[in-house]
């Protein structure tokens, strides 16, 4: 059915892990979406396609972008660190908030909670958070105008 | 007044900057609603979701005004009407509240892309990423619908802009221009033309810009869009960072005149690129596009088309 054909295109281009899993296992389709043949062939010559690899960046640099632009700092002292912490908040949150304000401050909340449930970052992260959190909540209070 | 396209520029936070350089350059201007408001998401109380970002408005309404007075288009990215999902009705409402605003926009476009689904989607925080669409009957009838329904709410002429991907649907029952003739032949919407869309396309290994529109029908082309983007890892990205490609105004000058209803030609730039192309480079672009605009002159057609534009502010 259509709508499990558009969830698992869109499953599998936030996902490279699972797009390698499609390509490695033929059923896994089936076992996770109601699709006709014709849909999971689809899927299948869309999963083995070279653009996927295009894709699966073009979603990270998108979904990364509100962070970019109010957590830069943080980003910045993540460093290599950065990868396997958006990798961890992506897990716990596979949907991002269209609104960029309130996407910045539930990253900035759930970094902070890592942290302080002893997830290692250098030392210049916390400063950098604290300073970029206070920024983005006067933000998002600021764009509530209707009252 | 001149029977030819309009020439015209997708709002940003730095068209004003370029307005005050070139504005006697700018005909036209279209704008993306989801950059007016603060959209709280469906969490919101009930009638508390839209927050109006009141800067970007008078920014985009100072534009409008002119001197001189602009046409306006609304350009949408967020309903993803191909999604196998209800339409966002509050977002509907927000858009048609969002044009009543504004004075009216004498059309209304949105995308040939997939960005919602059921559990997720892809985020559409900027250009480049839109899930292509299976072109069949089911997305044809779910489509047309949810047309009619946000032509009744904003009140104006839709239009459906072409999409760019890196991975093509294989075994479709239509082709994406045999599925956008369809729709203008049946009086659903007109088409956008992206032609640098048509470039991502074809540079990323999918149909040759000519063979593209070689398949579409010219006649339902009522504006048009000019970017440039760049190489990423191999790919061709549709990233709006450079003036238009050459190989891109070469297909623009030998097809759009023959678009008979063609009503304005925008140029569209990611604001974050606004000081690496500069305003030189952007005032040469809207210059030759003036170029290209009376390459289009002349046609009855137009002439109506044109007007239509004209009476919609």
């Amino acid at each position: 059915m259509l709508a499990d054909f558009q969830q698992a295109l869109s499953d599998i281009t936030a996902s490279p892990a699972l797009c390698r899993a499609l390509r490695a296992d033929s059923e896994l389709l089936g076992k996770r979406y109601r699709l006709t043949e014709r849909e999971t062939a689809r899927l299948r010559a869309i999963a083995g396609h070279p653009g996927m690899t295009a894709a699966c960046t073009v979603y990270r640099m998108n979904r990364l972008a509100p962070l970019a632009m109010n957590l830069r700092g943080t980003l910045r002292a993540l460093g290599p660190a950065l990868r396997r912490t958006i990798d961890a908040y992506w897990v716990d949150h596979p949907r991002g908030h269209a609104h960029f304000y309130i996407e910045s401050c539930r990253f900035a909340d759930w970094l902070a909670q890592a942290i302080a449930a002893g997830l290692s970052v250098p030392a210049t992260v916390a400063g950098e958070l604290a300073r970029e959190t206070a920024f983005v909540r006067g933000a998002l209070v600021a764009s509530r105008t209707e009252g | 007044m001149c029977a030819r396209p309009r020439v015209g520029l997708l709002h940003n936070p730095t068209t004003s900057a370029l307005l005050a350089h070139a504005g006697a350059l700018v005909e036209h201007v279209s704008a993306m609603p989801e950059r007016l408001w603060f959209d709280f998401g469906a969490e919101a109380p009930r009638g508390r979701r839209f927050h109006r970002a009141h800067a970007a408005i008078d920014e985009l309404k100072a534009a409008l005004d002119g001197p001189p007075a602009r046409s306006f288009a609304g350009h949408g990215l967020g309903l993803s009407l191909p999604s196998a999902m209800p339409l966002d009705d509050d977002m509907v409402d927000a858009v048609a509240a969002m044009t009543r605003r504004l004075g009216g926009c004498a059309w209304y476009s949105e995308h040939l892309n997939l960005f919602l689904t059921p559990k997720g989607g892809v985020p559409n925080a900027q250009a480049g990423l839109g899930l292509p669409v299976v072109y069949d009957e089911e997305s044809f009838a779910l489509i047309a619908a949810k047309l009619q329904r946000l032509r009744d709410a904003v009140g104006c002429r839709l239009l459906l802009e072409n999409g760019s991907f890196f991975t093509p649907v294989p075994d479709l029952d239509l082709s994406e221009p045999e599925f956008l003739n369809r729709l203008h032949r049946q009086g659903h919407c007109g088409t956008l033309l992206d032609l640098h869309n048509l470039l991502v396309n074809e540079r990323n290994g999918g149909t040759p810009m000519a063979d593209y529109v070689a398949e579409l029908d010219l006649d339902a082309v009522e504006e048009v869009h000019l970017a440039g983007g760049d190489d990423e890892e191999g790919f061709y990205m549709d990233s709006h960072s450079t003036p238009t490609p050459e190989v891109v105004w070469e297909l623009a000058f030998d097809v759009l005149p023959r678009c008979r209803r063609l009503r304005a030609i925008t140029f569209e730039y990611q604001e974050s690129y606004f000081e690496d192309i500069g305003l030189a480079a952007l005032t040469r672009e809207l210059e030759r596009m003036h170029v290209l605009a009376e390459a289009c002159a002349g046609d009855e057609a137009r002439e109506s088309a044109h007007a239509e534009t004209a009476d919609a502010r």
